[in-house]
């Protein structure tokens, strides 16, 4: 193993360190572990912005302005970004001219956010999903391949969650060739977990934000709730913390009231994050109010029930309906043996986005991004 | 042992070999055993003397062995670790090449035992330092392990007490300690099935069987499958032998509170002989239905609660709480109907934050729900209609 690494060319290695080397076990470690750095000055390399050129392969938003119409048309340099490609056998992906480093990548996230997602002439929305959830999968990809880690790594996952979590909410109930919540939801765990690995260490500032959130999009989750009570003290008793927990306690217990009252303290992004929590919950209470109010004789106003459920009155109605429960006029009439799993899908999660929707407020979508409140 | 030459050692070792005393050459090869404080075995080139006496691939095995003591002896762990691997790859090849015949099997023990624990050693050793990701190592030791494991498993050819199947179930317990330790229970699953599925999980040796359900029961707990949990936690801690007090210990820090939420309480004279006083104001809150006690009993241990993993199930003791609790006020006012009212004062009374008579209601229909509580709600008359027989089941009666 010593003559292994002692032959690999190390450029930056000093002579100095005579001694250290007859150490035992420091030179297993940077054997195979010089991390590649990228040259890469522009959100996309240059050979890669010639060869979709060539292919056609462009994307719209990439195309330099007035060449639409050509048969090929040209790239736009300040607005072509590097696309995702998979990783094969026989492709080097550790070139340094085709990646790019950490301060070049934040600028493409930065790029991302600012003139593609939050744009508004970029319509529609499911499009622009799809570009900037490809082109931040690529940003990934060369952190992982240069190993960034530290304050821009954090700095680039955290608008990648902010971005996925607003997504996740934004295009609930889009069909499904348009935005599969399923793909949405493994990217976001992913860059979830590896943004709390960031923060294990080092001092961050956003912390106490993500680990919140982190709760919320887990929620009871037991994974997440162990992985809270193991952090430093002074997180844990962070105010957004403290919430999200309280938001899980509620739901261990089974406390669905507490829960939905709770979720009116959060601001959007975290109730985006809670978001696809929501529909279940309120079936739960449905359910337990079904068993608790078993009774032919008892009635229960749907109003009381809206406002539990954070819903108006008609949505409220409705929802009963679909687990079969049977609505009077303005009374509800619980009982256990009518309660019913909804089958059918005709009540959508999308219809009942007041709770969420009345957070955005005058939020800009790059402010929320950004983490700017 | 007296201090031996290399060469009465590499001798013992091919004898061993040679008449197949497994226990003998487990021995030989074990850092429980006291050959390895020897210093004239210690060495950091022993090959050549290795290649005289034994063949491949156990020379390579024995070397490496050897060079381990060396390093351990130099408390470089980092390095023990990585000899210690040499050893576990070429036990293997040798190994595989005993066809119908598993006397080697002890060999296997002691050295993927000694392979945990230097996994373990490095990577403290290395977190020391600030280097490496925290359970690399134990993943690496347990790539190893699953190796070997493969190899027992395919064992399909050779009779019943020839089979290498007989070493299975050691290296699954040693698979789970590193498991639980670098958290990855997900990975149990499949070794859990295999044993399932085996036709000798009976068989094995009782201490096996005992670690065995220690971990799966302390799996199920956390799949909040309670009822599976229980009994196989109830068999690892009345089949644990008499004189391991710590390992009994250990088990009823996690059966103590699965027999809490199946509603069987802890005597204090239990709590006091295993150690475990942090159980006893918990204990003491949730049978009298004393929210307060509970949040103050979890607080105060809240830090060995969270080491240990229950600080969680622990808090779904507040269910059975509330019921206790509400018990009382149906025990007060001796009536049928009881006014909402009524639990609402002993919610606040046990400084519930914001609770109000919508929650009241949210968390008795919960209990009704569970079958804790036989009755239900008017939500005009704002009261509680319980059943005028048995309308708090017993506990052990309902989950």
């Amino acid at each position: 193993m010593n003559r292994s690494a002692a032959s690999r060319p190390r450029p930056h290695s000093r002579k100095a360190g005579g001694r250290r080397r007859e150490e035992h076990c420091k030179t297993e470690e940077k054997a195979d572990d010089v991390a590649p750095r990228g040259t890469c000055t522009t959100m996309c390399p240059i050979s890669e912005v010639r060869q979709r050129e060539a292919q056609n392969r462009l994307h719209h938003f990439e195309v330099l302005a007035g060449t639409e119409r050509n048969r090929l048309p040209r790239a736009d340099v300040c607005r072509a970004v590097k696309e995702y490609s998979r990783p094969a056998a026989g492709k080097d992906t550790t070139r340094a001219s085709e990646l790019r480093p950490p301060d070049v990548l934040l600028k493409t996230v930065c790029y991302l956010v600012d003139d593609v997602a939050a744009c508004p002439s970029r319509q529609p929305w499911t499009e622009v999903y799809s570009f900037v959830f490809d082109r931040l999968r690529s940003v990934r990809q060369d952190m992982v391949i240069q190993r960034v880690s530290g304050p821009e790594c954090a700095s680039v996952l955290e608008r990648t969650v902010r971005f996925l979590l607003y997504a996740s909410y934004r295009l609930c109930g889009q069909p499904l060739r348009l935005y599969d919540p399923h793909i949405n939801d493994t990217h976001l765990q992913e860059s979830l977990s590896w943004l709390l690995e960031c923060y294990s260490e080092g001092q961050h500032q956003h912390q106490d934000e993500f680990q919140a959130l982190s709760l919320l999009y887990n929620l009871g989750s037991p994974r997440a709730l162990q992985h809270a009570l193991e952090l430093p003290h002074k997180v844990r008793h962070s105010s957004p913390v403290q919430l999200a927990l309280a938001l899980n306690r509620a739901y261990m217990e089974r406390n669905p009231v507490r829960l939905l009252r709770l979720a009116q303290r959060l601001d959007f992004l975290q109730a985006c994050a809670l978001h696809r929590h929501l529909l279940s919950c309120r079936r739960d209470l449905l359910l337990l109010y079904s068993h608790g109010h078993s009774s032919r004789n008892c009635r229960f106003p749907i109003q009381k029930l809206a406002d539990i459920l954070s819903l108006e009155c008609s949505l409220a109605a409705q929802l009963c309906q679909t687990h079969g429960i049977h609505v009077n006029g303005d009374y509800v009439v619980f009982s256990k043996g009518s309660f019913t799993e909804s089958p059918s899908e005709e009540l959508q999660c999308a219809h009942m986005h007041k709770l969420v929707d009345d957070k955005q407020q005058d939020l800009s979508l790059s402010n929320i991004i950004h983490g700017i409140a | 042992m007296a201090h031996i030459t290399i060469n009465q050692y590499l001798q013992q070792v091919l004898e061993a070999i040679d008449t197949r005393d497994g226990v003998f050459c487990a021995e030989l090869l074990s850092f429980k055993h006291p050959h390895v404080a020897n210093p004239r075995l210690q060495l950091s080139s022993p090959e050549d003397k290795c290649q005289q006496v034994l063949e491949p691939p156990y020379d390579e095995m024995v070397a490496a062995h050897l060079r381990c003591t060396y390093a351990v002896a130099n408390h470089d762990f980092v390095e023990a670790y990585k000899c210690q691997t040499v050893v576990v790859q070429s036990f293997l090849k040798a190994f595989q090449a005993h066809k119908e015949e598993n006397w080697a099997l002890p060999v296997m023990f002691a050295v993927t035992l000694d392979l945990r624990v230097f996994a373990n050693n490095a990577e403290q050793q290395l977190q020391k330092k600030g280097k490496g990701k925290v359970g690399d190592m134990l993943e690496k030791a347990a790539e190893q392990l699953m190796s070997c494991f493969r190899v027992c498993a395919s064992d399909n050819r050779a009779g019943i007490d020839d089979s290498k199947k007989w070493g299975m179930l050691f290296l699954i317990n040693q698979l789970f300690k590193i498991y639980f330790k670098i958290n990855k229970l997900h990975l149990c699953k499949p070794l859990i099935r295999a044993i399932d599925s085996s036709n000798l999980k009976d068989d094995y040796s009782m201490a096996q069987r005992v670690t065995y359900k220690y971990y799966v029961g302390r799996k199920a707990m956390f799949d909040s499958n309670f009822k599976l949990a229980e009994e196989y936690l109830s068999f690892s801690f009345q089949h644990s032998h008499r004189s391991c007090q710590r390992n009994k210990r250990l088990i009823l820090i996690y059966l103590l509170p699965v027999k809490m939420l199946l509603g069987h309480m802890p005597t204090t004279q239990l709590l006091k002989k295993y150690d475990l006083m942090q159980f006893t104001d918990v204990t003491k809150a949730v049978s009298e239905g004393n929210l307060l006690l509970l949040n103050e009993a979890l607080a105060k241990h809240e830090t060995f609660f969270i080491r240990c993993g229950i600080f969680l199930i622990l808090e779904k003791l507040k269910i059975i709480t509330y019921r206790n609790l509400f018990k009382k006020v149906y025990l007060l006012l001796k009536t049928h109907q009881l006014p909402l009212d009524a639990f609402l004062v002993a919610l606040k009374m046990m400084q519930v934050e914001e609770v109000d008579i919508d929650e009241v209601q949210c968390i008795l229909a919960n209990l009704i729900y569970m079958g804790h509580i036989k009755g239900y709600i008017s939500h005009q008359h704002q009261k509680l209609v319980v059943s005028k027989q048995n309308p708090f089941p017993p506990l052990s009666s309902v989950s």
